[in-house]
């Protein structure tokens, strides 16, 4: 509200005699001025009221000139000399013709859906037109971000975010939606909206059906086999894919993630334990694919033409001993013993400093994964001709030597269905190895446990 | 009927149904000439708010259901239950005007300077406080109350429950006319209209969302309620002033459309509003024309000031 007091004074005759800088231009604009009657006929007509009546009054204030409409508060003081005039909360709007329907019929097909967010992109309206796809469920309150998919154009750029940084309308947003039948492409416009004070609240918009060859992208046919099953369509070619993930999947995810330990963590008090620990659940599998989501950033990046990893020189045993830290507790919870090399094992290589111990994280990670209960894990470190080695031995159930030819294949679980692992992190893990000039290798055999051995070029 | 017969002459028998609505209407004026009459716009906001709820309700009922076919046929016969059904579709046609009205008369933001825009996207860690979870509740009870294109519609969780059953039996009376000699059908609506009955007392209305954000702020409804007055937000203030009221939202939304500036104090008086909050408020609503103001005439702002309306 406009606390501002806007003053002025008109004489017996109504003429405005003095007037405060708004008051005076609304009276230049409609034709007057100062020392001439007052041209503004509702004011006027307040005052002819004030007077007649021989006291003060308070009222509404409505008029316009030629390119806003006008409105505020105003009071009059009669006296024996005219009276006095005090305006406040003096609002100004753009003159807009009324009755223009919320969103207008021809920006939404039969095909579409409208919806509106608050100004935290929180979803409070979506509808299907009549023909349209039907709109997913428990959509109430949920991102826009999160219930579309938001696909970068042509320059990388996402119109809606943009927009919403500059509190302006955008169109042509490309996204991806639930439908019905599985996913489907649309294509995103908005309008700003703002209450009184000119405070942006949200958008309104529309969501439109798009192409057919873009629905063809959204949803590949059933049965269809591509070369690669996850990454066929992912355009793995664009630097700029990792950073966008960042943007499209680990905030959703992160956000899942934290509202799921909310629940689980029963912090807003109790609940029933089963949905505790659905929850629980929850949370696990929203941290499956935020691990999905690094590893995938990660795979875009080693499998760039060129990607060269640094030549650090590294100590194998002092990155098994950060492994061993980071990981103990997680060791711990299974009662699993690890057997570290000592402070004095030292073990020189060449490699890069956090790939190596990326690499370690896994192995040791994988090891205390599969590993039975009160059960050891040994990490050695050894060092044959030029080559440094570590190797990673636990209890665990082994690999057959058909799963050993295929264990550092992209996805390959070796038929395990849980939710403990994207199918990547070997893939990665020898990747990487071999850009440092090293390998990766396993020796197992069923219920004997496995070692998976790092080697890296040694140094002196 | 009865004023038909009172007023219907000799020699016109029966009366045709458009000679019959024009002898109603002039019987209604001539019983009060001074009162001011529906706009064409108060018409076509209340007849499409109540075509939008039976379009609704018939497709729960049964999606098979034409409901232009239906509309057609009782525009032609009368709306059943039409004396049930106005004070809901006048109460949301006048609140959908007066926000409409604030909606184009808002102040145009201040541009954001496209190097202070930010491209990230908002709060997505920021968990809701419970004041914001029934406040985003609230904003999207309100906005089942609209229409794909944003038209206003009445959501079937804000309709009484007796309201409801009496839409539901008559739609499935004229459906019934349809497939009559479906008797298999026939039992399948009559399970149907059951069923959505009582779905219904489960549906989530804008009168739950208001009772909760005005539970969950406690002694700070007087300020969100200034604020929402200053914002124009009228429906927080509507929901508020209903919650406190202990009315229904559609009572409390007339309440507000009819009342004169002088009223508002005391209609308004369980929210502890500050008097010169009340002032934006009051002269939004003086600003929409062609409204039902207690007094039965149309606001008159420019004539003398009933007694205490002086806001001294």
């Amino acid at each position: 509200m406009n606390e501002r007091i806007i003053r002025g004074r008109i004489d017996r005759s109504g003429v405005l005699v003095s007037a405060d800088t708004p008051l005076l231009r609304l009276q230049q604009r409609a034709g007057s001025g100062l020392g001439k009657p007052l041209a503004l006929p509702h004011l006027a007509r307040l005052v002819a009221l004030a007077q007649r009546l021989h006291r003060d009054i308070s009222r509404p204030m409505y008029t316009a000139d030629d390119h806003s409409n006008i409105h505020a508060l105003v009071r009059i003081a009669p006296d024996a000399d005219g009276a006095s005039l005090e305006i406040s909360d003096w609002r100004t709007g753009p003159t807009i013709h009324p009755q223009i329907p919320v969103i207008a019929d021809s920006a939404l097909t039969r095909q579409g859906w409208t919806w509106e967010c608050d100004q935290q992109l929180r979803v409070v309206a979506l509808r299907a037109a009549s023909d349209a796809p039907s709109v997913p469920a428990g959509w109430e309150g949920r991102s826009l971000s999160e219930l579309f998919e938001l696909q970068p154009d042509e320059d990388g750029r996402f119109p809606v975010l943009r927009a919403l940084g500059r509190q302006s309308r955008f169109d042509g947003q490309r996204v991806q939606a639930d439908g019905p039948a599985g996913r489907i492409a649309m294509t995103l416009t908005g309008e700003p909206q703002f209450d009184a004070a000119g405070v942006f609240v949200g958008f309104r918009g529309s969501a439109e059906l798009a192409e057919p060859q873009a629905q063809a992208q959204a949803a590949p046919l059933p049965g269809a086999v591509l070369t690669d099953p996850a990454f066929g369509s992912l355009p793995l070619s664009d630097p700029q894919f990792g950073r966008r993930i960042d943007g499209a999947l680990r905030g959703p995810l992160s956000r899942i993630i934290a509202t799921a330990e909310t629940i689980s963590g029963q912090f807003d008090g109790p609940i029933r334990a089963d949905y505790a620990r659905y929850a629980g659940d929850i949370a696990h599998a929203g941290r499956h694919l935020l691990g999905l989501v690094d590893d995938l950033a990660d795979l875009q990046n080693i499998e760039r033409p060129g990607f060269k990893a640094a030549a650090d020189e590294i100590d194998l045993g002092d990155l098994a001993r950060r492994a061993v830290g980071l990981l103990g507790m997680k060791a711990e919870e299974k009662g699993i013993r690890i057997d570290a090399p000592r402070v004095d094992d030292k073990m020189p290589a060449t490699g890069e400093f956090r790939r190596v111990l990326q690499v370690l994280l896994n192995l040791l990670g994988n090891a205390i994964r599969y590993s039975p209960e009160n059960s050891q894990i040994w990490i050695r470190v050894d060092r044959a001709d030029d080559r440094a080695m570590i190797t990673v031995a636990d209890q665990g159930q082994g690999i057959d030597a058909d799963q050993q030819a295929v264990v550092f294949e992209k996805f390959e679980r070796l038929g395990r269905t849980d939710s403990g692992g994207s199918g990547l992190g070997l893939y990665i893990a020898r990747r990487l190895a071999r850009a440092m000039e090293g390998d990766l290798t396993v020796e197992s055999a069923p219920g004997q446990g496995a070692r998976f051995t790092l080697s890296l070029p040694a140094r002196d | 009927m009865r004023m038909i017969e009172s007023v219907s002459s000799p020699g016109i028998d029966p009366p045709s149904s458009t000679l019959s609505a024009r002898l109603r209407e002039l019987a209604d004026y001539l019983a009060a000439p001074a009162a001011g009459r529906l706009t064409e716009e108060q018409r076509a906001l209340s007849l499409g708010i109540a075509r939008r709820l039976v379009a609704d309700v018939a497709a729960r009922l049964d999606p098979a259901i034409d409901a232009n076919a239906l509309w057609a046929d009782w525009l032609r016969g009368g709306v059943p239950g039409a004396e049930r059904l106005v004070d809901h579709c006048f109460a949301r046609a006048e609140e959908h005007r007066w926000r409409e009205q604030s909606a184009h008369r808002n102040v145009s933001p201040a541009p954001v300077h496209p190097d202070d825009a930010t491209t990230d996207a908002p709060g997505v860690d920021t968990a809701l406080s419970d004041v914001d979870r029934a406040y985003l509740a609230l904003q999207i009870a309100d906005r089942r109350r609209f229409d794909a294109l944003g038209n206003p519609a009445l959501a079937v969780g804000d309709l009484d429950a007796e309201l409801f059953r009496a839409l539901l039996i008559d739609i499935a009376a004229w459906r019934l006319a349809e497939i009559s000699r479906d008797t298999g059908r026939a039992a399948q609506l009559g399970d149907a209209v059951r069923a959505l009955v009582d779905r219904q007392a489960e549906e989530p209305g804008i009168a739950d969302a208001a009772n909760a954000y005005h539970a969950i702020l406690g002694d700070r409804v007087p300020q969100v309620a200034a604020d929402a007055i200053a914002r124009h937000n009228w429906p927080v203030l509507i929901a508020l002033a209903a919650a406190a009221h202990r009315r229904s939202y559609g009572d409390m939304a007339l309440s507000l459309l009819t009342a004169q500036a002088a009223a508002l104090p005391s209609l308004l008086a369980p929210l502890q509003l500050d008097p010169m909050a009340l002032a934006p408020l009051e002269a939004s609503l003086v600003m929409l024309p062609s409204r039902a103001v207690a007094d039965g005439g149309d606001d008159d702002h420019d004539g003398p000031a009933p007694s205490g309306q002086d806001g001294r």
